[in-house]
């Protein structure tokens, strides 16, 4: 189970996020303000962990307390030393940094992409262990209840969506001079947290990392899951898929219902299984549309014509197996392309962008969080913190916690 | 990789417990010039391991005169905060690789980033 669940997140947490890195690094930046507000708060001279810090969004926020920040995506990586952050690569489930080091620690979107239970409640251990007695954790996952649509299942890949109107403002605190020229150009600073609500003319707030945001896109994207949560996946080596295509299901082993005995059989079955579900979901079609918490008018009008994407807004309002559905005509009618869907105008394989390429294979994969159950994994697994606020933020559950001293007789 | 970072870090692979501090051996070393700020320091030190720090220094030919144990009253040393703060924020490891010493294993320092990601067999 161990191996089958890091080799998923290999696939479709680490392998994506270097590919997008790009495209993620120039496009639009935004704090959560709650979050910023959380380092704000911090006393002078803390020291501060981002775990999971990606591009180095947070880094430069409070000048007053050391910021730390890693990543497993050297590219992400490699951006946020140019903005001249201390930077380290490593792991989550493995964090180099000795016992109780740090006064606070953020975990901003970066646990839902660990693909079980026992691994979630290990990422979350590990970081109560790098936290000193008192210092306090900030932890912030989707949330599977969104403001205009719930998810259906709570183990999802979710496609990426390139951001073709490029622009790269940052939300800067102070001026930092800069380890070198960021690779991306930066253009202007986006002022502070209330200028998001005023831009009108591209997404460029919009944090991808948000379903329920925009982008300013050609198509909107679909939502595949799996019926059982994965941790059954890999523990029996079946699994039900949500495919409502019979011709789809033809092509699936017949692993429904089977329990068979044998370990490695099973986890090179449910290897194999996510294999053949990841192929599957070319050509990515149009399902429900991404809205932006912060500006929805904005990318209806970005949209190009194309009819796939007018149905997917009708459609947003429908239950998720209603529009799997309906995309069934879509693609019954592209039968024969192994690869995308045509936009609207029928273009071949050949013709196809960059981005259109790296979309194809950019499936994220996401534990979506029900209301309560971080603030539970917390209470029922990890005795070494104590939740102390329990909120939903803009299609995220979050948590903060503080870490207590156990005392083990 | 700034020495404040460095304190920070230790060996995590399976079955060391001497993980910390690890040996710096650098290549490519630099030195920049950030602000001073006194009261940061002060609030850093009591959050350092001071001799991992002097070791790390030292490794690096960047000791001077940075004392082997931490000086009484510190607070009001303005000379000997200055020198905390030379060494825990201006000195920076650009290439090289921090060694574990208990077990040996090398994690590499690349353009200034520290790669502690383990194998799957360390892990």
């Amino acid at each position: 189970m161990e191996e089958a669940a890091s080799q998923l997140e290999r696939d479709h947490v680490h392998s994506v996020y270097d590919k997008i890195a790009p495209y993620f690094n120039d496009s639009r930046y935004k704090a959560w303000p709650k979050v910023r507000q959380f380092l704000l708060d911090l006393p002078p001279g803390s020291i501060v962990a981002d775990i999971g810090c990606g591009n180095g969004k947070y880094l430069h926020i409070n000048k007053e307390v050391f910021k730390l920040g890693c990543d497993v995506c050297r590219p992400l990586v490699d951006f946020a030393w140019s903005q001249g952050h201390e930077v380290q690569m490593c792991d989550g489930l493995r964090l180099p940094y000795r016992d109780s080091c740090f006064d606070a620690v953020l975990s901003i979107a970066v646990i839902h992409h660990f693909s079980t239970k026992e691994r979630r409640i290990r990422a979350i251990k590990e970081m109560a262990r790098t936290l000193r007695v008192g210092g306090r954790i900030m932890i912030y996952v989707w949330a599977m209840e969104q403001k205009r649509r719930k998810f259906e299942k709570q183990d999802i890949f979710v496609p990426w969506n390139p951001n073709p109107h490029l622009s790269s403002g940052f939300n800067r605190d102070d001026t930092k001079p800069r380890r070198r020229a960021a690779a991306q150009s930066v253009s202007e600073a986006i002022d502070n947290a209330e200028n998001y609500r005023k831009v009108r003319s591209t997404s460029s707030v919009a944090d991808e990392e948000d379903v329920t945001q925009a982008v300013p896109q050609q198509r909107t994207q679909r939502l595949w899951f799996f019926s059982r949560s994965l941790d059954s996946v890999f523990d029996f080596g079946s699994l039900a898929i949500s495919w409502p295509s019979s011709r789809d299901l033809r092509h699936l082993p017949s692993a429904t219902g089977e329990n068979e005995g044998n370990k490695p059989n099973q986890w090179a079955r449910g290897r194999g299984l996510i294999k053949q579900v990841s192929s599957f979901f070319s050509p990515p079609s149009v399902i429900g549309s991404e809205e932006d918490v912060f500006d929805s008018d904005t990318d209806l009008q970005k949209n190009r014509n194309n009819p796939g994407v007018s149905l997917a807004q009708e459609c947003g309002s429908l239950a998720l197996p209603d529009l799997i559905s309906l995309q069934q005509e879509n693609l019954r009618q592209s039968e024969d392309q192994s690869v995308r869907e045509p936009r609207g105008t029928g273009r071949q394989e050949g013709t196809q962008s960059p981005e259109e390429q790296v979309e194809a294979s950019c499936l994220r994969y996401y534990h979506v969080f029900r209301e309560g159950e971080l603030a539970e994994l917390i209470e029922h697994h990890v005795e070494e913190l104590h939740v102390t606020h329990n909120y939903f933020d803009h299609a995220n559950w979050c948590v903060v916690a503080e870490k207590v001293q156990l005392w083990k007789i | 990789m700034k020495l404040l970072t460095h304190n920070m870090l230790t060996s995590h692979v399976k079955g060391v417990t001497k993980g910390y501090p690890l040996l710096i051996k650098a290549t490519e070393v630099k030195v920049n010039e950030v602000d001073f700020n006194p009261k940061f320091v002060c609030r850093m030190i009591p959050k350092l391991e001071w001799s991992a720090l002097v070791q790390a220094a030292d490794q690096l030919g960047h000791r001077e005169d940075l004392p082997g144990e931490l000086v009484p009253d510190y607070e009001k040393n303005e000379d000997f905060l200055k020198k905390v703060h030379r060494v825990l924020l201006e000195v920076e490891v650009i290439e090289g690789c921090l060694q574990c010493p208990e077990s040996g294993r090398e994690f590499p320092i690349s353009r200034g980033i520290p790669n502690m990601l383990l194998n799957e067999d360390e892990a």
